[in-house]
C-alpha cells in the first residue's frame, strides 16, 4: 500500500482549492469548505493546512492582483501541483479499491460520482 | 451608535501585526479586512468584530508567527550590563535609592501582613473532613422592624430534623453559653482537693462529635458522649490535670458538686486556632433533661444545632423544606397556647442553612454566645493592603520620572549605538525587577520585626510562613508582578526620549513636573488624609463610648468572680467586705451591664394580655437588693428591693424602655402586675432609668429585674482610691471563707472597655496603616523636593545673587507641592466623610462627625509635608550662591 501522505482534512481543502480554481485564497477555501461540509472553520486554519501542503509540494501559491474591498491588498492564490494531483488520485483510487472490497458494496453499485 | 464607518478592531489588527510573519501580512490582512465587511454587511458591527478576533485568534500557529518571535533579541551580556548600571546608579544617589527601596519594602511589608491576616481569617473551620456537607440551622426574622438572626432552637429540632428530612443524615446540637453547667466552672478531679477555675464548658450531643470527626486522642469518638454524665476533655486539660496517663474513666467534679461527678469519656485534641470552636469541656447531653419535659417542649431556644447533609442534597430544596419546622412544630406550640406570637412567628421567621465555613466571618450581629470575626474586616485589611502597595508602587514611578532628567543622556547615546527602544523598555524593566527584588527582600525583613506588633493589633498569632512551599514561588510572583507594574510607566517614559534633543541638552528639566506625576501625589496624599480622618474618627467614637454616661458607675467596682460556690455563706462574705474600710456597698448576681455575664431573655404581658398582646421581649435578671446602689443606678419611681418585705419575691423593677413598650397609656406603672407565662406574676415596684447593658451598637431595649440572692460575681464598689490596698484586704477575706478556690476579680470599666476591642482594634488599624501611609508618602514627596533642588540650584542661586530672601526661595521651592497637598485635602474630605459616616451608622450611639477633625486632619498634614521639605528646601536656599555655580 502506498502512502498519498495526505489527511482527510488536507484532502478536502485540496479538492476544494480545485474547484475554486482562480479564487482559491484562503478566505474563499474556508468559505467553501463550510458550504460543502457544513463545518465551520476559521480562516486561520485553513491557511496554515494549505501552506503545510505548499511545503509537501501538493499546492503551488503566488500573489493575485489587488482588490478594493481588502483594502487595496493582494490575495494569494493557490493551485494544485502535479504532485498533488498524483497525490488526490492515488487516494481516490486506494479509496475505491477498499470499497470494492466491501461485503454488501459491489463494484458497480458504487457511483461517488467523480468526474474524473 | 458612533456615525464614522466601521473597520476592524484596532486592537485586534495591532495583535495580528505583533505576531504575524512579515510576508504574510497582507495576504491575511487582507483576508480578513475581506471577512470582517462580509459580516458587517450579513450581520451586526458587533458580529464582525467578534468574528475579527475570532480569525485573528486563530491564526495564533507556530507556521505564522514571525520567526524572531520567541527568539532572545537581546544578549545575556546585555543584561549584566544592565544590572551593572543600576548597581552604579544606586550606589550613586544613595539616598535616593535607599527612599526607594525602603518605601517600597514598607509597603511590602505590609501587604504581606496583611495577606496572611486575609489568608488565616479565610482558612476557619475547613478542616473537618466532611466540611462541605456540615450547615447549622439558624434563624433569622425578616420583620423589618428589627430584622435579626439567632442561632437557638427548642431541645426537638434535632428529633424532628433527622425524621422529616431525608436530606440530612445527622443532626447534633450545641450549648455553648452559660447554662447550667454550661459556661465557667470550678473544676476538679474527684481525688484533688483544690477548686480551679476553668472556662470553655459547652454541652454537646454524641452526634455533634460525629458530625465533625474530632479527632481523638484517648477513647473512641464514637463514644466518648454517650454514657450519661460523661465529658470529653481537651488535650491540653487533659496533660493539666491527669498528666502522662490516660484519663477515661476518671470522674471530675463540676463546682463542689461531688454527689454528681462527671466522668471521662475520652480525651480530644485542642481545636486548631482556626475553627470557630473553641472549647475545652464538652458536656454529653445524653439523658439530660433540664427540667421536667423539657426535650420534648418548643418552648425555650436553648440548642444550636449542627447538621450533616447527605452527598448531592439540593441544598436550595432542603432549605425550603427546612421551614416546615416552623409550621409545623413552632407555630402550632404557640397557637396552642393561644399566643399571639405565633402570627408573628409565622409571618417573619424563617430556618436557614450556614454552612459550617461561613460561620467564623459571615455571622456578624447574630445573637449568640460567641462573638466572632466579620468579613468586613477582611475587606477593610485587604483595602488598605492595596492602597498602601498602591502608594509604595507610585513612589518607584514618580522617583524614576522626576530622575529622568538624568538618565536621559545614557538614554540618548544608548539609542545612538543602536539599542531599539524595545532595549530600553527591557533595561529599565530590568533595573525595576532589581529594585523590587531588594524591597521584597528588606520587606521579609521587616514583616519579620513588625510581626509581634502586627500580631496584637489584628488580634492573631499568626507566624511568618518561611518554610512553607508556597512561599518562595508567590514572593517570586509579588516580585515580578510589582517590578513590572511599577517600572512600566517609566521605561516607557524613559526610552521615548529623542537621542537628538537629550543629547544637544534640550530635554526641559522641569520643574513642576508632569500632570501625572502631580495626580500621583494627590492620590498619595489623599489616601494618606483619609486614614488620619479614619483614625481620628475612631479614636473620636471610641472615646465618646467609654466616656458616655451609662446609666450606671462603672468605676472603682471589683467584680469578684466564682462567688456562686460560697453557697450559704455568700450574705456572711458581703457583710464581712462591707466591714472593711475600703469598701462600699456589696451586690452579688449573675447578671451585669457587661458582655460575658449571663443573660435571660423572657416574654412578658401584662396580666390578663398574653393571650391579646404580642408580649415584650425583655432581660429578666435576678439581683440582691444592694444591686442598684452598688453600681449607682437610678430609679425613677418607686422603690428597690427589700430583704425585709416577704412580698418583694413577687417584686419586679423595669426600665424606661420596659415601661414604654408595655404601653401603660398614661396609668402609673407602680402597682401593675406584669407575667412572664412561667412563673407567677409579678407586682411593679420600680421603674429604673435606662442604663447600658449591650453594645452601643443597639438602642436600649427593655430590661426587668427581679430579686435573688447570690450569684456567680459579687460587685465591690471601693471607697478609697488606694486599689492595690482594698484588693489586698478583700482576698484576705476571700482567703478565710474559700481557702480552697483562688481569688479571682477583674474590675468593671475594664470588661466594659474589652467590649468594644473591635472599635478599639480599628483605631489601632487606621492609626498604624495611616502612619505607614503618611511615611510612604513623605519619603516620596521627600526625595521628589531633593531632586528639584538638585536641579534647580543654579537656578536658585542666581535668584539669591540678584537678591531673593531664603523665605522667598523656601516659598518658589515647596509651594507647588502644597498646593498639591491642598487638592488632596479637598478630595479627601468628602471621601473620608462619606466612608467614616457609613462606619458610624452601625451605632446606635454616636458623635457627630465635627469640621474640627478634618481641621486637624488637614494641619497635620500641612504640617507633615512642610516639614517634610524644609530641610532640603532649605539646606539649598541657605547655599553659598559661588559654590553652586563655580564649576560653570
Amino acid at each position: 500500500m502506498k502512502e498519498t501522505g495526505l489527511g482527510d482534512f488536507e484532502e478536502v481543502i485540496m479538492l476544494v482549492v480545485g474547484i475554486l480554481g482562480e479564487e482559491a485564497y484562503a478566505l474563499k477555501v474556508a468559505e467553501e469548505f463550510s458550504e460543502q461540509t457544513g463545518r465551520k472553520v476559521s480562516i486561520g486554519a485553513v491557511h496554515s493546512t494549505m501552506s503545510r501542503l505548499e511545503k509537501k509540494g501538493f499546492l503551488n501559491s503566488e500573489m493575485g492582483t489587488p482588490s478594493p474591498e481588502r483594502g487595496g491588498r493582494r490575495k494569494r492564490i493557490y493551485s494544485i501541483t502535479a504532485s498533488g494531483h498524483r497525490a488526490l488520485e492515488l487516494s481516490r483510487n486506494l479509496k475505491l479499491a477498499l470499497w470494492n472490497q466491501f461485503p454488501g458494496f459491489a463494484a458497480d453499485k458504487v457511483n461517488f460520482g467523480f468526474a474524473v | 451608535m458612533d456615525s464614522k464607518p466601521h473597520g476592524p478592531p484596532k486592537w485586534a489588527q495591532r495583535l495580528l501585526v505583533g505576531f504575524l510573519r512579515e510576508e504574510l501580512a497582507e495576504e491575511v490582512q487582507g483576508d480578513l479586512e475581506e471577512k470582517f465587511f462580509k459580516v458587517l454587511h450579513k450581520r451586526s458591527p458587533l458580529r464582525a468584530k467578534m468574528n475579527y478576533w475570532y480569525q485573528v485568534f486563530h491564526y495564533l500557529r507556530p507556521f505564522a508567527f514571525r520567526s524572531t518571535l520567541f527568539q532572545p533579541s537581546i544578549y545575556p551580556d546585555m543584561y549584566k550590563n544592565y544590572v551593572k548600571v543600576a548597581w552604579r546608579n544606586i550606589s550613586r544617589n544613595k539616598i535616593y535609592a535607599t527612599i526607594k527601596i525602603g518605601g517600597f519594602a514598607i509597603g511590602i511589608a505590609a501587604c504581606l501582613l496583611i495577606g496572611l491576616f486575609i489568608k488565616d481569617e479565610l482558612s476557619y473551620d475547613k478542616h473537618y473532613p466532611k466540611a462541605n456537607r456540615i450547615y447549622r440551622l439558624i434563624n433569622s426574622s425578616s420583620d423589618p422592624e428589627d430584622p435579626m438572626s439567632w442561632t437557638a432552637f427548642a431541645a426537638p429540632i434535632a428529633k424532628v430534623a433527622m425524621q422529616d428530612f431525608p436530606e440530612i443524615e445527622n443532626v447534633g446540637r450545641l450549648i455553648p453559653f452559660d447554662w447550667y453547667d454550661a459556661g465557667a466552672n470550678q473544676f476538679k478531679p474527684l481525688k484533688s482537693d483544690k477548686d480551679i477555675y476553668e472556662e470553655g464548658f459547652v454541652y454537646a450531643d454524641q452526634a455533634f462529635i460525629d458530625i465533625l470527626e474530632l479527632p481523638m486522642v484517648y477513647g473512641t469518638s464514637s463514644e466518648a458522649l454517650i454514657q450519661t454524665r460523661s465529658m470529653v476533655i481537651s488535650q491540653r486539660k487533659a496533660e493539666k490535670y491527669f498528666p502522662g496517663k490516660n484519663p477515661i474513666g476518671e470522674l471530675v467534679v463540676l463546682n463542689g458538686n461531688v454527689e454528681n461527678p462527671y466522668i471521662i469519656g475520652g480525651v480530644m485534641e485542642n481545636f486548631p486556632t482556626n475553627s470557630h470552636l473553641q472549647y475545652d469541656f464538652l458536656l454529653t447531653l445524653t439523658g439530660v433533661e433540664f427540667w421536667p419535659g423539657e426535650q420534648n417542649s418548643w418552648c425555650c431556644s436553648n440548642y444550636n444545632p449542627y447538621v450533616l447533609v447527605k452527598e448531592g442534597a439540593d441544598m436550595e430544596l432542603l432549605e425550603e423544606k427546612v421551614q416546615r419546622i416552623k409550621t409545623e412544630y413552632i407555630v402550632p406550640f404557640y397557637q396552642k397556647r393561644e399566643d399571639p406570637t405565633a402570627d408573628y412567628i409565622a409571618q417573619y421567621q424563617n430556618i436557614k442553612l450556614q454552612a459550617v465555613g461561613d460561620i467564623y466571618l459571615h455571622s456578624d450581629g447574630f445573637m449568640e454566645a460567641e462573638k466572632y470575626s466579620d468579613i468586613n474586616y477582611v475587606w477593610l485589611f485587604g483595602t488598605i493592603a492595596l492602597f498602601i502597595l498602591l502608594l509604595a508602587c507610585i513612589n518607584f514611578i514618580n522617583l524614576s520620572t522626576a530622575k529622568s532628567a538624568n538618565r536621559a543622556k545614557e538614554v540618548g547615546l544608548r539609542k545612538v549605538i543602536g539599542s531599539n527602544r524595545k532595549n530600553l523598555v527591557r533595561q529599565f524593566l530590568t533595573e525595576s525587577l532589581l529594585f523590587s527584588t531588594l524591597s521584597v527582600g528588606l520587606g521579609l525583613l521587616i514583616a519579620n520585626f513588625a510581626l509581634p506588633f502586627f500580631n496584637s493589633l489584628a488580634g492573631k498569632s499568626l507566624e511568618l510562613p518561611l518554610f512553607e512551599w508556597w512561599l518562595f514561588p508567590t514572593l517570586l510572583l509579588t516580585i515580578g508582578i510589582i517590578g513590572i507594574l511599577a517600572g512600566i510607566y517609566p521605561a516607557f517614559y524613559l526610552s521615548g526620549f529623542k537621542p537628538i534633543q537629550v543629547l544637544k541638552g534640550e530635554l526641559r528639566k522641569g520643574s513642576k513636573g508632569s500632570w501625572f506625576q502631580n495626580s500621583l501625589v494627590v492620590f498619595q496624599f489623599t489616601t494618606s488624609v483619609i486614614l488620619i480622618i479614619g483614625a481620628f474618627i475612631v479614636h473620636r467614637q471610641m472615646q465618646f463610648i467609654l466616656d458616655k454616661k451609662l446609666g450606671y458607675d462603672k468605676d472603682q467596682v471589683l467584680m469578684i468572680q466564682g462567688t456562686n460556690t460560697l453557697g450559704e455563706k455568700i450574705l456572711a462574705f458581703q457583710e464581712s467586705l462591707k466591714q472593711l474600710s475600703d469598701v462600699g456597698e456589696v451586690s452579688s448576681s449573675n447578671y451585669f451591664p457587661v458582655s460575658g455575664t449571663k443573660r435571660d431573655m423572657n416574654q412578658w404581658w401584662k396580666e390578663g394580655k398574653t393571650t391579646i398582646d404580642k408580649g415584650v421581649g425583655a432581660q429578666s435578671w435576678n439581683v440582691d437588693p444592694n444591686y442598684i446602689s452598688t453600681l449607682g443606678m437610678k430609679m425613677l419611681k418607686g422603690r428597690t428591693f427589700s430583704l425585709e418585705m416577704a412580698s418583694d419575691t413577687a417584686a419586679i423593677i423595669i426600665n424606661q424602655a420596659m415601661a414604654e413598650e408595655l404601653a401603660f397609656d398614661g396609668i402609673d406603672p407602680l402597682g401593675q402586675i406584669i407575667t412572664n407565662d412561667f412563673q407567677p406574676p409579678f407586682r411593679i415596684i420600680g421603674v429604673m432609668e435606662d442604663f447600658h447593658f449591650a453594645s452601643m451598637k443597639g438602642e436600649i431595649k427593655p430590661l426587668c429585674l427581679r430579686m435573688g440572692i447570690g450569684g456567680s460575681i459579687t460587685a465591690a464598689k471601693l471607697s478609697t482610691p488606694d486599689v492595690q490596698k482594698a484588693i489586698r484586704s478583700i482576698s484576705e477575706v476571700w482567703d478565710e471563707y474559700m481557702p480552697h478556690q483562688s481569688f479571682r476579680y477583674t474590675f468593671l470599666d475594664e470588661r466594659y472597655a474589652a467590649m468594644y476591642d473591635d472599635v478599639k482594634r480599628a483605631e489601632k488599624v487606621f492609626a498604624t496603616f495611616a502612619l505607614v501611609a503618611v511615611i510612604i508618602a513623605c519619603l516620596g514627596l521627600f526625595a521628589l523636593v531633593t531632586y528639584m533642588a538638585e536641579q534647580r540650584r543654579k537656578e536658585i542661586s542666581i535668584r539669591k545673587i540678584l537678591g531673593a530672601t531664603v523665605q522667598q526661595l523656601f516659598a518658589l521651592m515647596t509651594s507647588n507641592f502644597l498646593k498639591l497637598v491642598g487638592i488632596s485635602l479637598a478630595l479627601a474630605v468628602p471621601i473620608g466623610y462619606f466612608l467614616m459616616n457609613g462606619w458610624l451608622e452601625d451605632f446606635a450611639y454616636r458623635i457627630p462627625i465635627s469640621w474640627e477633625v478634618f481641621l486637624y486632619a488637614g494641619l497635620i498634614i500641612l504640617l507633615i509635608a512642610l516639614a517634610t521639605m524644609s530641610y532640603e528646601a532649605l539646606r539649598v536656599a541657605r547655599l553659598d550662591p559661588v559654590q553652586s555655580l563655580q564649576d560653570e
